[in-house]
């Protein structure tokens, strides 16, 4: 383990390489694995919000009714 | 949950006649290039077919033909295999061509269109929002994207003087 910032992020990148390199089927299980827990986090994220807290506002692509999103 | 499926049974009811050519975008697409990024839902980009007689495009024969497979709609989203998935129709020109250069992908034996890394990159620049400035810059780190086949997109779209803009504030030396 090193604090050397340089080394981290090298480390960080490298990691994301190995992420982003694996096969396609294995990168969408993945993304099954993380799209629950995102699920779960923004329940509890949701039900603790108060008002004039900072969140970004959904604006995708011009094709969705109000506002988009991605 | 199982993007798999959903993209099976989306691909069945493309064979099915109730959908022209679809692609998917945003993060689930971008995942197709880069690490995996959380997302909540998916998005397809599809040619809507006008019902006859009628001007104003249509999702009921997408929702009746899902919720026949167990799909149910839920708001602006049909629920696939546990994924929220939106359909969305092209709404700008770069969205229109993404749609027709979308890329093939083999995902375990089921064919998949995405967007191209490059449009994706572009439909990024365009929505600009944070998280899309984000995931354009892990593009680039990555080296994920073809440099003269993105500007040529950006020129056709009018982006370059947005994409001139991104390169000064993220990407040039500031020190």
């Amino acid at each position: 383990m090193s604090f050397d910032l340089q080394r981290v992020l090298a480390s960080k990148r490298a990691f994301r390489q190995k992420l982003a390199s694996q096969p396609v089927a294995e990168k969408m299980r993945l993304l099954d694995e993380l799209c629950e827990r995102a699920r779960v986090i923004r329940r509890a994220s949701a039900a603790a919000r108060e008002p004039g807290m900072v969140a970004e506002d959904p604006t995708p692509y011009e094709t969705k009714r109000g506002a988009g999103k991605s | 949950m199982n993007i798999k499926e959903a993209i099976k049974i989306i691909n069945r009811m493309q064979t099915d006649g109730v959908i022209g050519r679809y692609a998917i975008g945003g993060a689930v697409g971008a995942t197709f290039y880069l690490e995996p990024v959380t997302t909540l839902d998916v998005d397809i980009f599809v040619g809507f077919r006008p019902e006859p007689g009628q001007l104003i495009l249509s999702l009921r024969p997408i929702y009746d033909y899902l919720a026949d497979r167990g799909c149910p709609a839920e708001g602006e989203y049909v629920v696939i295999a546990g994924w929220p998935v939106q359909f969305l129709p092209p709404g700008t020109p770069l969205v229109e061509e993404a749609l027709n250069e979308a890329i093939e992908h083999d995902l375990g034996g089921e064919t998949v269109r995405v967007f191209s890394a490059e449009h994706l990159c572009a439909i990024a620049l365009q929505v600009g929002r944070a998280k899309d400035k984000a995931r354009l810059l892990q593009f680039v780190e990555a080296g994920a994207i073809e440099t003269a086949r993105f500007q040529s997109i950006l020129m056709r779209h009018g982006l370059t003087p947005r994409w001139q803009q991104f390169e000064r504030q993220f990407l040039h030396d500031q020190s």
